[in-house]
């Protein structure tokens, strides 16, 4: 659909090419993209809010548990509610999951709220501290093949995975 | 009635049912109760128990789960309440140790313990079927209308702390796969 910009068409189609069937978020701006995108053509994703990121890891663990291969999106503030998680259920038993992290404050000169800089600068160092492989997306066009990949390495390998989508493509410079 | 009391008198209710239990003690007294493949014993994550029980019963719609969590543990988590009232998995028994304290780190009190209740709490959140019991015969009471009336259910448990005696293997991996196994029959 042509009025869905591609990089969250592309996030869908990938998420989806790596076999996830459910999606466990707390929503921000960005992803309301890929929510309209999931909602609109792929009926057989079944979508969840949670009311906290590390809620969303905790039904994403007992979806994994369960047999599925759920994605966790969330914003890039929201991993700070999310590392107990990480670092006590999903590391430690190898649950794997594919992560989306909708970028605030990566480009922090740009950023008007300055609640959003440190985290945004600190995902990336947190996510190696924490043995949570990641990758930022490198383009629009990039993340179909960037999302299924992470997503089939996640699942084949026992790890949590992330894919951070850069500001500057979510929200485009006017 | 302690807590390992209260688990043992559910030992052969739970049959196959996948059991899973919050960090500490619940899962201390659950290993010790009796250990099963079908057991998931988290040795972290504190307050995930319910939400890892959510997703399990949106996985597997046909299958009861029983989650064992703490009343501590519960009240850092109490947003899952609000998800599992909107999201109402049918198969999903969520079962609250309120012992008044928190039981695994020296016994400092709760909230519980000064007038919050979990129970009305569930009941806020939009989920219809819930209990607070008081002794074993309560508890057994409870149980078996969950045999017949559908979930969620939450089940506020008062109890008394015990000392658990044994704990589950650290092998975190070993735990999940075996666990997986169980629920791939």
């Amino acid at each position: 659909m042509s009025s869905h910009p591609v990089w969250a068409a592309g996030v869908c189609a990938g998420l989806h090419a790596a076999g996830s069937r459910h999606v466990v978020y707390v929503p921000d701006n960005p992803l309301s993209h890929v929510l309209r995108v999931l909602r609109e053509q792929y009926a057989d994703v079944t979508t969840t809010i949670a009311t906290r990121e590390e809620e969303a890891f905790g039904i994403a663990a007992g979806l994994y548990l369960g047999g599925k291969r759920p994605t966790v999106m969330l914003q890039s503030s929201g991993l700070g509610n999310s590392i107990n998680a990480l670092t006590s259920l999903f590391v430690p038993y190898k649950i794997p999951a594919l992560i989306v992290i909708s970028m605030r404050g990566d480009e922090d000169a740009t950023e008007w709220n300055p609640a959003q800089i440190p985290m945004g600068r600190a995902v990336a160092p947190i996510c190696d501290a924490i043995q949570i492989p990641h990758v930022t997306l490198a383009s629009p066009e990039a993340a179909q093949q960037t999302l299924e990949e992470i997503g089939n390495a996640a699942f084949a390998s026992n790890q949590a995975r992330a894919c951070l989508l850069p500001r500057r493509i979510t929200v485009p410079p006017k | 009635m302690n807590r390992l009391e209260a688990t043992r008198a559910l030992s052969k209710w739970f049959g196959d049912d996948a059991v899973i239990a919050s960090l500490g003690h619940p899962a201390y007294d659950l290993f010790t109760a009796g250990d099963r493949d079908a057991n998931f014993y988290t040795w972290g994550s504190m307050g995930l128990a319910s939400s890892i029980g959510l997703g399990l019963a949106m996985a597997q719609p046909d299958r009861r789960v029983v989650v064992l969590d703490g009343d501590g543990s519960l009240l850092m988590n109490l947003g899952s309440l609000a998800t599992i009232g909107w999201v109402q998995p049918k198969n999903l028994v969520l079962i609250v140790w309120d012992n008044a304290l928190y039981g695994t780190t020296g016994g400092q009190d709760t909230a519980t313990a000064h007038g919050a209740d979990l129970a009305a709490a569930a009941g806020a959140m939009g989920i219809r079927a819930v209990a607070t019991v008081r002794n074993l015969d309560e508890l057994t009471a409870t149980a078996a209308r969950v045999d017949t009336e559908p979930g969620p259910w939450v089940i506020v448990a008062k109890v008394s702390e015990n000392s658990p005696t044994s704990k589950p293997t650290l092998d975190y991996v070993l735990i999940k796969e075996r666990f997986m196994k169980a629920m791939r029959q």
